[in-house]
């Protein structure tokens, strides 16, 4: 058994029937949806033309959802519905990262993800969802399309359909019988920012990246959609997926680079044979300590429902880098505090102990760029850099963090260089090649040429690594040091960002 | 607990059987996925917002009686389960945390806002009185009933009848008086009622896949029809999403749409695409030939001749000169009418028709076309509603009452159709009348008509208006002020029967409230269904028959007596009684339908809500009828016929009607130059037309303003404009235009879109919603105001914008948009039709630029040129000579006795 859903665009009229039976059914709050219609216009008179897309949920067969969430409180059933429990929900919104057709939100009754689970709680009963009961001119079919027989599978077999996104490999449940491509591809459309009944959307929503958006497509080519000549998205509902990881993420991204960094840089400075007082080693190993700390805090800081953090480690789901990375986070927090007892107690760590907290700073330095690659709706996030560039700032900023806090000795001074160096070699790789996708390449526009640029080549380019590398050269390593660490602040504060900032529907 | 599954798995059901709907249970869908099992009560009613009257389904938590949810009602012939928005929206309605729960009446000035909490019997007691009085001085013309949205059919006809009053308004006459007129000339009939499903083209000049009579039946009918392979063609000056769907989008100029239908009428005759045998018999061609060209024993050939002559002038080119649209694709839509054959049906209802000067022509030109592909009555043609409605009986009717109402059926306008409702204030400030006691019901004329400011000022004025009684669940501009404000039930909460022609069938449907049903249904008894509403929400019905007692408490004015129960004698009707009588001895079928089921025909209709009298209603005018019985009919060849309900029982292409009452130039359909006609529109000067009438699809005039999520999807309206005169004007999406009607002006937000013609704007009519004290109205969409005098006239001006809220609904402290759009209508002077009294909407306005004093929502009007445009409109009338008030013929609510039809 497999439940998908077919939009039937030859009969949808654009109504929002679906839409307000949907709120009927969960009491949706206002300024969220489970399902929403989208209209676009596109044409000059008298060849306008408008149409409408029913955007939801796509029950994918590869649900990117599930994957990232850390606790199962996304899940695929047996029947292929992708359902939820809110009561497994904390509410850290990676699933609205991961989800590329921005269609779950934080319901905000409950501080929990929620989105259309195809009434899976009348499924059971053998009920249709109100949706598809609704629906005037029946636009909407659900059933199983393992059933050759029924409607939905019948409809798949004598039409073309489309999806949304194909190219992100989650196989989505959800076809369109002529779904028209400028309304599926969400970048394909100019938006006024306000609608033609509706204000602008609520807050967090970023018009200006909307505009270079759109701009960009206008631009240039891009590998799957070009921009529809005058379409104009002209009705949709607001955008939960904007902005959901804000500053805590950029903050919690900078503190663990410290963290890992001064682990990695202590622990290979000791294997290596550096002769690093006990005050040195235990000073650093108290700051890793203290900064692993302090990203826990913004970890559990930002979720919706932080009395539940506890369920990452006690109800997970292993596939899920956030699941991965607490667990690699408290080992790493386990094996620095045993280095440190023994610093205490002025016994040297054992090779093994310190090469154990070297594979746990690099974990916990690079495990995000596997989490932010789980975040599949984000396609800046999806570079393969993202490790590399990880790994440099550990090494920027433990470098930086470690030669601050202790004497400024020429191996943590060259490593620093190093480190700097390495980011740039990534900053290069991320920013100068081609992104797959035309949204990866929009959002490192955003970044190199957008809004971000004064930021971008001023602060983090200039300022934060080549005005660094030349003050490391001429021996003024504090100076340096700020530098670099302001620097890995701002640019990861803007990766964050501007990973974000794309419309997805 | 797990419940049991109703399919085997894999296999989904749309609705739970009636057999379990006593005790339903479903999971908790907030719960889940824990499986937290609800027992409901599913009781049927029948949705309250527009007037299509699509079946609802209420589903009752079993504990509280509180309805959880409505969803559709699969047993329901119209709606067949499905719902717009504003079906499951009802829940909004009924839980709105500001809707009025208890009477009210004003203690400060009128218009003041201050109000205090009174019983009901007090209330019963003072409006009795005054009625009482009224009557008792035989001042019964100062007693009025106005309504919005109307509902139980008949039952206030007869209330009203009973009380041997002229006093029953309506809307109709901003709404649909024009289309209605057009058809009736036509037909007897004044509705169509188009066979979408089995259509092969449909031509629509209306928006009906979002909105209209009736938006849902039709919506899903004409996709049906689409599907099997039917053309649509939709006339609209805006790319409505029903156009947007279309085969064929014809965006005419505002007005211009009888040429354009005629020229297609001309395409079908001269390249004989008509059916000559359906137009030979059922046509008044005979008449037309005696009266314009002096025949008497013209032949038919010598008639097509005549007529290809009449209409010489409607080539297509002289059509798309008057339309903008190109002459081929009028030539195009016009052949593949004549292709469809008998399978053309067509609809206009307000639009084109309710816009224009003369826009009865449309409906009549429209008419045309059915008539020629002998479309009328067929299966997938077009069908007089009247075959399609269901009309009750009741066990004793009044006597028709002794009155004419001058307020109501001036003499200016003996063809109106109906009442001159719009023009309420003008008439009174003409001293034709003034009012005693005026019931406004789910009526907002301070809003939702135009020159809402002298609606103000008369309904402000004691004098002119003794006592202002509003009949509404939610608060609106109008109730502001009344002297008493008595809440009434909404979808789920009363008694009305409802019929409309949605199809070829003929079906009845019952309006219930649910919770009363769901108390009674386990026993317990109710007297008053207001025991079971939410605070002391009353029904109408129980209101009239109360309230009649109250003028009448000893039976000596005789009106008691209409309200006492037919099974009971001289004790009070009840509603059981009231409903059992009809649909026991008025509904063809029902009581042998329900015996089936073992129950009484009230039992049956409490159960499903609906029923089907007849289905596949078609060509009804070719019933032989037995003429030697006396049985009305018409004779065609060797039969006589059923026929239609006009004077010559035939289709009435030349009415001797419009001939004798002063209007001979128009006895066939025509074109008549709209008042916003191209040469009255000067582009240079900044001049264009406004449409102010479009609907969306989730809203319903002023009655969705308590329905958060239909709030949240559409909540603003700003003006249409195209491209290329946005460019023109200087103006971009946001930018603030000043618009300037003849009375004054208002100030909203531009729209730039390529979805409109260039010279026409457009500007939704529902939103715009004020409130002018901070705790009064639907705070979800109505936008806090200050009226401010000034010499010149008087100017509204927005205070503040929407925001949040404190209530018991966590939602309304999360309403995220501000605007809540601009009443446009204040603007607007009355521009009544001097045939059809129609208010024809459409207005020419002068366009610039917002200036330094403008801000938005402004709406400003010079209340003495408001005076001066209606007399202007007013002299252009033709008050009759002869005898009568109005053709006895044509329809006219709560018919007066005959000789009051005499001056």
């Amino acid at each position: 058994m497999n439940y998908g859903f077919i939009i039937d665009n030859r009969k949808c009229i654009g109504c929002h029937a679906c839409t307000v039976a949907c709120k009927s059914e969960h009491d949706t709050p206002i300024g969220v949806n489970r399902t929403w219609v989208k209209y676009i216009e596109k044409g000059n008179f008298p060849n306008t033309h408008r149409s409408f897309s029913v955007m939801r949920c796509n029950h994918c067969a590869e649900a990117p959802c599930t994957t990232i969430c850390p606790t199962t409180a996304l899940f695929t059933r047996g029947d292929g519905i992708v359902d939820f429990d809110n009561r497994r929900c904390i509410g850290c919104k990676a699933c609205m990262q991961a989800c590329p057709y921005d269609a779950i939100h934080i319901d905000p009754s409950t501080g929990t993800a929620a989105k259309c689970n195809y009434c899976a709680h009348r499924v059971e009963v053998g009920l249709e969802p109100p949706c598809v009961n609704v629906c005037p001119t029946h636009a909407i079919i659900s059933g199983d399309l393992e059933d050759s027989s029924s409607e939905i599978a019948t409809l798949l077999a004598l039409h073309p359909v489309q999806v949304r996104k194909p190219e992100k490999g989650t196989e989505p449940k959800l076809y369109y019988i002529e779904g028209d491509a400028a309304s599926l591809t969400p970048g394909a459309t100019d938006s006024a920012g306000s609608y033609m009944w509706t204000d602008a959307p609520p807050s967090g929503v970023d018009l200006e990246a909307w505009r270079i958006a759109s701009e960009r497509h206008s631009q240039e080519e891009s590998a799957y959609a070009t921009k529809t000549e005058g379409a104009k998205k002209v009705y949709a509902a607001p955008e939960p997926h904007r902005g959901s990881w804000g500053k805590t993420v950029s903050a919690y991204l900078f503190t663990k680079s410290i963290s890992g960094g001064i682990g990695l840089v202590l622990a290979s400075l000791l294997l290596l044979g550096a002769p690093l007082s006990f005050a040195t080693i235990s000073t650093a190993l108290l700051a890793s300590i203290a900064f692993l700390g302090l990203t826990n805090f913004l970890l559990v800081y930002k979720l919706e429902r932080r009395e539940r953090f506890f369920y990452v480690l006690l109800k997970p789901q292993w596939g899920s880098w956030l699941t991965r990375g607490a667990y690699i986070m408290t080992a790493y927090g386990l094996l620095a505090t045993l280095a440190l007892l023994l610093a205490l107690a002025s016994i040297r760590p054992p090779p093994l102990l310190l090469v154990l907290v070297l594979v746990g700073a690099f974990g916990t330095a690079v495990y995000s760029a596997f989490l932010f690659n789980q975040a599949k709706g984000r396609d800046l996030w999806q570079s393969p850099v993202l490790p590399l560039h990880l790994i440099a700032h550990a090494v920027v900023a433990g470098a930086a963090a470690l030669g601050l806090l202790s004497s400024s000795e020429a191996t943590i001074s060259r490593l620093l260089a190093a480190g700097l160096a390495m980011s740039l070699l990534a900053l290069g790789a991320e920013f100068f090649s081609r992104h797959a996708t035309a949204d990866g390449e929009a959002a490192a526009k955003m970044i190199v040429s957008g809004r971000f640029r004064v930021r971008f080549w001023l602060w983090v380019f200039l300022l934060c690594h080549l005005v660094p590398i030349f003050l490391l050269a001429a021996g003024a390593f504090t100076g340096a040091a700020i530098l670099a660490l302001i620097g890995i602040a701002l640019f990861e504060d803007m990766f964050v960002e501007a990973g974000q900032s794309l419309p997805l529907a | 607990m797990k419940i049991p599954r109703l399919t085997p798995p894999g296999k989904l059901t749309s609705y739970p059987p009636s057999e379990k709907w006593d005790d339903w249970v479903e999971y908790d869908p907030k719960r889940w996925p824990e499986r937290v099992p609800r027992h409901y009560t599913i009781v049927p009613t029948i949705c309250f917002n527009c007037e299509a009257a699509c079946g609802l389904l209420a589903y009752l938590d079993k504990e509280t009686l509180e309805v959880r949810k409505f969803e559709g009602n699969p047993y329901h012939p119209g709606s067949r389960g499905k719902n717009c928005a504003k079906g499951p929206a009802t829940i909004n309605q009924v839980k709105d945390p500001e809707r009025i729960l208890y009477p009210l009446k004003r203690s400060g000035a009128r218009g003041e806002g201050k109000w205090e909490r009174v019983s009901w019997e007090s209330a019963l007691d003072d409006i009795g009185a005054r009625i009482r009085k009224a009557i008792d001085e035989d001042r019964r013309n100062e007693v009025m009933y106005h309504v919005g949205r109307p509902g139980h059919e008949r039952h206030m006809d007869r209330v009203l009848q009973a009380w041997g009053i002229d006093g029953h308004n309506s809307h109709t006459n901003i709404c649909s008086s024009a289309a209605r007129l057009g058809y009736a000339l036509w037909l007897g009939s004044d509705r169509p009622s188009p066979d979408h499903a089995h259509a092969r083209f449909i031509l629509l000049l209306s928006a009906h896949l979002e909105s209209g009579h009736y938006f849902n039946p039709h919506a899903q009918r004409i996709l049906e029809g689409k599907l099997s392979g039917a053309k649509l063609a939709v006339m609209d000056p805006r790319l409505s999403n029903t156009a947007s769907v279309a085969d064929e989008w014809l965006p005419t100029w505002p007005g211009s749409e009888a040429a354009v239908l005629l020229a297609m009428a001309r395409t079908l005759l001269v390249e004989n695409l008509f059916d000559r045998d359906f137009v030979h018999d059922w046509v008044n061609w005979q008449d037309y030939m005696k009266a314009c060209h002096g025949e008497d024993d013209a032949s038919f050939d010598a008639f097509i001749e005549a007529l290809v002559e009449h209409y010489a002038e409607f080539t297509p080119e002289f059509a798309e000169k008057e339309s903008g649209v190109p002459a081929e694709q009028i030539t195009r839509v016009a052949r593949q009418i004549g292709a469809a054959g008998n399978r053309f049906a067509s609809h206009v209802w307000r639009g084109a028709a309710s816009g224009n000067l003369g826009g009865w022509q449309v409906a009549r030109a429209l008419q045309f076309l059915t008539v020629l592909t002998g479309s009328v009555g067929t299966k997938g043609g077009t069908l007089p509603h009247s075959w399609n409605k269901f009309k009750p009986e009741f066990w004793e009717d009044p006597k028709p009452h002794q009155q004419w109402n001058e307020l109501l059926f001036p003499k200016e306008y003996p063809l109106s159709h109906f009442e001159m409702g719009f023009l309420l204030p003008h008439l009174i400030l003409d001293g034709r009348g003034r009012l005693e006691v005026y019931f406004t019901r789910v009526y907002n004329p301070v809003w939702t008509n135009p020159d809402g400011l002298a609606w103000m000022e008369l309904l402000k004025d004691e004098k002119k208006m003794g006592l202002h009684v509003a009949l509404t669940p939610t608060w609106n501009e109008s109730a502001f002020f009344a002297d008493y404000i008595l809440p009434m039930g909404l979808a789920s909460e009363r008694h009305d029967i409802q019929s409309q022609e949605t199809h070829a069938s003929k079906w009845v449907s019952f309006r219930q409230p649910v919770a009363r049903v769901a108390m009674e249904g386990r026993g317990q008894k109710v007297e008053l269904t207001h025991e079971a509403n939410p605070g002391e929400v009353w029904e109408e019905d129980e209101f009239w028959i109360a309230l009649s007692w109250k003028i009448d408490p000893d039976g000596a004015l005789g009106i008691r007596k209409h309200f006492e129960s037919p099974y009971r004698e001289g004790e009070k009707l009840t509603v059981d009684d009231y409903y059992r009588h009809v649909f026991e001895n008025s509904v063809p079928g029902l009581p042998e339908k329900a015996e089936e089921e073992g129950l009484t025909p009230l039992q049956y209709m409490r159960k499903y809500g609906a029923f089907e009298i007849e289905n596949d209603v078609y060509e009804l005018y070719q019933r032989e009828v037995d003429s030697s019985k006396g049985d009305d009919g018409v004779k065609v060849g060797a039969k006589t016929r059923r026929g239609f309900e006009t004077p010559s029982k035939k289709l009435e292409l030349y009415s001797s009607t419009l001939a004798e009452w002063g209007w001979p130039e128009y006895a066939m359909p025509g074109y008549i130059h709209s008042h916003v006609h191209p040469s009255n529109i000067d582009g240079s000067k900044g001049e264009f037309v406004l449409i102010p009438t479009f609907r969306l699809p989730t809203q319903i005039h002023t009655r969705s303003a308590n329905s958060k999520w239909l709030n949240e999807i559409s909540h603003r309206n700003p003006i249409w404009i195209h491209t290329g005169d946005a460019k023109r004007l200087g103006v971009s999406t946001g930018d603030l235009l000043h618009v300037a009607t003849e009375i004054g002006y208002f100030v909203n937000r531009a729209w730039v879109t390529e979805a409109i013609k260039p010279g026409i704007l457009a500007c939704s009519h529902h939103l715009g919603r004020w409130r002018l004290k901070p705790d009064e109205g639907s705070r979800w969409t109505s936008t806090i105001v200050r009226f401010e005098d000034y010499g010149s006239g008087t100017r509204l001006r927005h205070v503040e914008t929407l925001s949040t809220f404190p209530s018991s609904d966590p939602d309304s402290s999360r309403i995220w948009w501000s605007d809540g759009g601009v009443h446009q209508n204040l603007a607007f002077p009355v521009q009544p039709d001097p045939i059809s009294g129609m208010h024809c909407w459409h207005q020419k306005v002068t366009v610039q630029k917002a200036r330094g004093e403008d801000r938005y929502g402004d709406v400003f009007v010079d209340c003495s040129k408001s005076r001066e445009v209606y007399h202007r409109w007013l002299a252009e009338t033709r008050p009759p000579t002869g005898k009568l008030r109005r053709p006895l013929w044509l329809g006219r609510p709560v018919k007066p006795a005959l000789k009051m039809f005499e001056f």
